[in-house]
């Protein structure tokens, strides 16, 4: 099924995964930093247990796209959404949504590694302990499997009492994807994780995502194309606050079905 | 009673909190700054500029305090500015970065911050303290404004060394490139480029000392008369308030609100002053 | 810096300049160095004929008192015998009540100000607090002494001891004694810590803004309410700046004179209670030292100054260190 949207400048094209496969889904969202206007229509339909990839040039709205998801942005005055975020049939953009369970429910890891100034294990409790009261017991063994399912745990088990801000860049955000997964969310947000790291960190943290994939569903933004090419099942081809085209990875990356999104994978501007 | 509703509730006092919190500071300066206008301005009339400070129950104004004020704060500062600019020069443009250099910088600091009544009582065993060869042996208006540029000098320092740190390298090398020398470099380019922020900081450092009491009570002292001659003991706002204020008379408690509100009016108007320049400065970029 | 690079050109004026601008710097040191060799000469007659009684006198116990030693705190210029326990007391004790009491209300504005406050109203609410931190001390000192200290004793001190007065021994009662008149420890304390509240309010704020925002970000994205993020991100996170910061207000409040001479009620013994009345090193100076009677009386204020000076010089030296160890 291929669902066309006008748009004034080209042509938006949607083929949507599976009717019933979606955990989340954004309708026609526009997005506002003051008067400036940063996202125009766009819409995205998320998979469950998948991993979904956002890319497009610098300043094309992807990491803005990401952060409405969360509502990161109430953070900032000024800021604002409008349109739909339908999760579990409910509206994420209105006054009634208690943002900080949400954020429980939908983790999200930054550019930059963001170890808060604590132990390595409080880093990863942090989250566990603010919604739910674990004996030690539980709370020793779900930081554990926080720690090996982000591929850390050999790491740092001898030092899981340090300060996290004494780990390595790649080990630091590592961390903060156990961080985000020992809350158990149901959608992981990641913006450009892998921006501030090593090649080698970088391949541990994608194995870390592709073995992730089968319990959590991922939405990724990437400057990265081969990154997005190789991790994601699903890719959304952002240009100018609007949602070009948007597909599964593999028949956007062959046969793009707009010309613009051939042109920028392609190499031709961007 | 649900996690969640504690860990919201336990937000919400915390909001209270910090919002009471505000309330209280707010409040309590709202309040000093009520008593200072409403008491300031009922001591205020045009007498405070044309009449000496009277003795009680006669009447009178703040002239001779106002201007004793004036004259030390200017000379302290002319003393002030001078030996600040060169010294955070040399901190910032050439000997910063040496053991020496550290040394200054740590013992500035020091001086920054330690207690004006202490400044005061150095100056005394100085210029005032009869056994000393230096001394002139009695209270002077030199005294106090020795004491307030001693004040007023590490302030100028500091801000100088971290004005001049922030001025691009590339400006230092263009100037040398074009074949001119060090002190040429810092004066004509350098300095011009830093100007504003040179300014705000001697504007600080006015609007510190302007206000300062403890250093003068025993250098300048005070003096009942009009007196322009700084050899002699010398009358200035922040003690003629302080010495009103302790009197149980009552006309001279008002001298000492008006004396208290021109005071503020004058420092609120030199930092409001040294921000608009800066901040023109920073919208020049 | 340019402190290697040579002039291409030979310039007279070049070393001239270097020299005095050379000059100027150890102007400074030597500014410095003459405050101290002055404390300690003036101090010293003082401190050579008390020894270490200025600092510690014991004497002999009263009648009926149950302690193994009492302290004695003589200040008196007939019999010139001087000792500094009193003052010191009182110079550090008002200036922990005053951190005690500035303290979360300077954390509460800061906090406010950076996450609760509307945007229209935080700018002029931040510069007005930065503006009120640079009003003279001696405008706080006179409104504690018009305005505060007598409404103070006529709404709070007053029934206090009446209610107190019912039960002459309890211990509340001991905290309250004192003479009715609003000049006692605790109210100069209250204006010391509002005469600090708007410099630490200001640069606590700063150090909040500091925090990068991504980190702010990750810990709210994990579901973290606000109360959540400050304590246990937010203020972890510039710890050691904050104390950095406590230690810079109290140097300020140790050596701060005019905002307490008016209101400590300056007597020369320990305070035995909340409401008694006391002085400190700065007030004691500021009061006697241009009427000393004697030569010994000087030489005690002055090495009063010095102790004072030894005491703010350890709390910054501490407060540079802790801020230069803050990691941004």
């Amino acid at each position: 099924m291929t669902t066309d949207t006008t748009s004034p400048d080209f042509k938006s094209v949607i083929v949507p995964p599976p009717e019933g496969s979606l955990v989340l889904e954004i309708r026609k969202l526009n997005f506002f930093y003051g008067q400036h206007q940063a996202l125009f229509g766009v819409d995205l339909p998320v998979k469950k247990n998948a991993i979904t990839a956002l890319i497009g040039p610098s300043g094309c709205g992807k990491s803005t796209l990401l952060r409405t998801i969360n509502r990161i942005y109430d953070l900032y005055p000024g800021q604002r959404a409008e349109g739909e975020i339908l999760f579990e049939g409910e509206n994420l953009i209105g006054p009634k949504v208690d943002v900080a369970a949400l954020r429980a429910r939908i983790g999200m890891v930054f550019q930059k590694p963001t170890p808060f100034p604590m132990s390595i294990y409080d880093n990863v409790a942090f989250g566990v302990r603010l919604h739910s009261s674990k004996s030690k017991a539980e709370l020793d063994e779900l930081v554990e499997s926080s720690l090996r399912k982000a591929a850390l745990w050999d790491e740092v088990k001898d030092k899981l009492h340090k300060s996290g801000l004494g780990l390595s860049g790649g080990q630091q955000q590592r961390l903060c994807v156990a961080r985000g997964i020992a809350v158990n969310p149901e959608i992981l947000l990641l913006d450009e994780p892998a921006s501030a790291l090593d090649p080698i960190s970088t391949a541990k943290l994608e194995d870390t995502l592709e073995e992730l994939k089968s319990d959590y569903t991922i939405v990724i933004v990437t400057h990265n194309l081969q990154q997005a090419a190789r991790l994601s099942n699903y890719t959304g081809f952002m240009f100018l606050g609007k949602m070009v085209e948007f597909g599964p990875t593999e028949e956007l990356f062959v046969k793009p079905k707009v010309d613009k999104t051939g042109d920028y994978i392609g190499g031709r501007f961007g | 009673m649900d996690r969640a509703l504690r860990r919201k509730l336990a937000n919400y006092v915390f909001i209270g909190l910090c919002v009471i919190g505000t309330a209280i500071a707010l409040g309590a300066l709202a309040l000093i700054l009520w008593s200072l206008f409403s008491q300031g301005i009922g001591g205020m009339n045009p007498k405070i500029f044309t009449m000496d400070t009277p003795a009680a129950g006669s009447e009178g104004g703040l002239r001779n305090a106002i201007v004793g004020s004036i004259l030390m704060c200017g000379v302290g500062m002319i003393i002030a500015v001078v030996v600040g600019i060169l010294a955070g020069t040399w901190l910032a443009e050439i000997g910063g970065d040496t053991t020496y250099g550290h040394i200054v910088r740590f013992l500035n600091d020091v001086l920054l911050s330690a207690p004006s009544i202490l400044i005061g009582l150095f100056v005394y065993e100085l210029l005032v303290f009869k056994s000393n060869p230096l001394s002139l042996g009695h209270f002077s208006g030199w005294a106090g404004a020795i004491s307030l540029a001693i004040l007023a000098t590490p302030i100028v320092t500091r801000t100088t060394e971290d004005i001049l740190n922030l001025q691009p390298n590339a400006l230092r090398e263009a100037g040398m490139a074009l074949g001119a020398s060090q002190f040429t470099t810092i004066r004509s380019i350098i300095w011009k480029a830093a100007g504003s922020g040179l300014l705000t900081g001697g504007l600080l450092g006015f609007a510190r000392i302007s206000g300062e009491t403890a250093p003068l009570l025993f250098t300048a002292l005070g003096n009942q008369f009009y007196n322009g001659n700084l050899s002699q003991p010398m009358a200035s706002l922040p003690v003629t308030m302080f010495n009103f204020a302790l009197t149980p008379y009552e006309d001279l408690n008002k001298l000492a609100w008006a004396g208290a509100l021109l005071v503020a009016v004058a420092v609120l108007g030199v930092n409001i002053l040294g921000r608009w320049l800066a901040r023109e400065k920073n919208a020049g970029h | 810096m340019s402190a290697e690079t040579k002039s291409p050109r030979f310039d007279p004026t070049d070393p001239i300049f270097r020299w005095v601008s050379f000059g100027a710097a150890t102007l400074l040191l030597v500014v410095l160095g003459g405050l101290i060799a002055s404390l300690v000469y003036g101090g010293w007659p003082a401190l050579s004929t008390f020894g270490l009684e200025f600092f510690l006198k014991f004497k002999d116990c009263p009648a009926g008192h149950g302690g193994h030693f009492c302290i004695d705190t003589p200040w008196n210029p007939v019999t010139d015998v001087y000792s500094a326990t009193a003052p010191i007391v009182g110079t550090i004790v008002s200036s922990f009540l005053a951190l005690l009491f500035a303290l979360p209300i300077a954390i509460g504005v800061a906090v406010f100000l950076t996450q609760f406050c509307p945007r229209a109203l935080a700018q002029p609410l931040s510069t007005a607090v930065e503006l009120l931190a640079g009003i003279p001390s001696i405008v706080y000192g006179m409104w504690g002494l018009f305005v505060f200290a007598p409404w103070f004793a006529k709404t709070i001190q007053m029934p206090l001891m009446v209610a107190a007065s019912q039960d002459p021994t309890s211990w509340g009662a001991k905290l309250v004694a004192g003479i009715p008149n609003g000049a006692n420890l605790f109210t100069a304390s209250i204006i010391l810590a509002i005469m600090v509240l708007p410099y630490m309010a200001s640069v606590f704020r700063e150090l909040f803004r500091s925090i990068p925002a991504q980190v702010r970000e990750a810990a709210f994205g994990v579901g973290a309410t606000p109360f959540e993020v400050t304590t246990s991100v937010i203020i972890p996170y510039v710890k050691q700046g904050m104390i950095g910061v406590i230690m810079l207000g109290l140097g300020r409040a140790l050596g701060e004179t005019m905002a307490v001479t008016f209101i400590i009620g300056n007597s020369h013994r320990f305070p035995k209670s909340l409401f008694d009345s006391s002085s400190t090193i700065a007030s004691t100076i500021a009061n006697e030292f241009a009427e000393a009677t004697s030569d010994l009386h000087t030489s005690a204020l002055v090495a009063l100054g010095l102790i004072l000076f030894l005491i703010t010089f350890t709390v910054l030296a501490i407060a540079r260190w802790l801020l230069s160890t803050q990691r941004y």
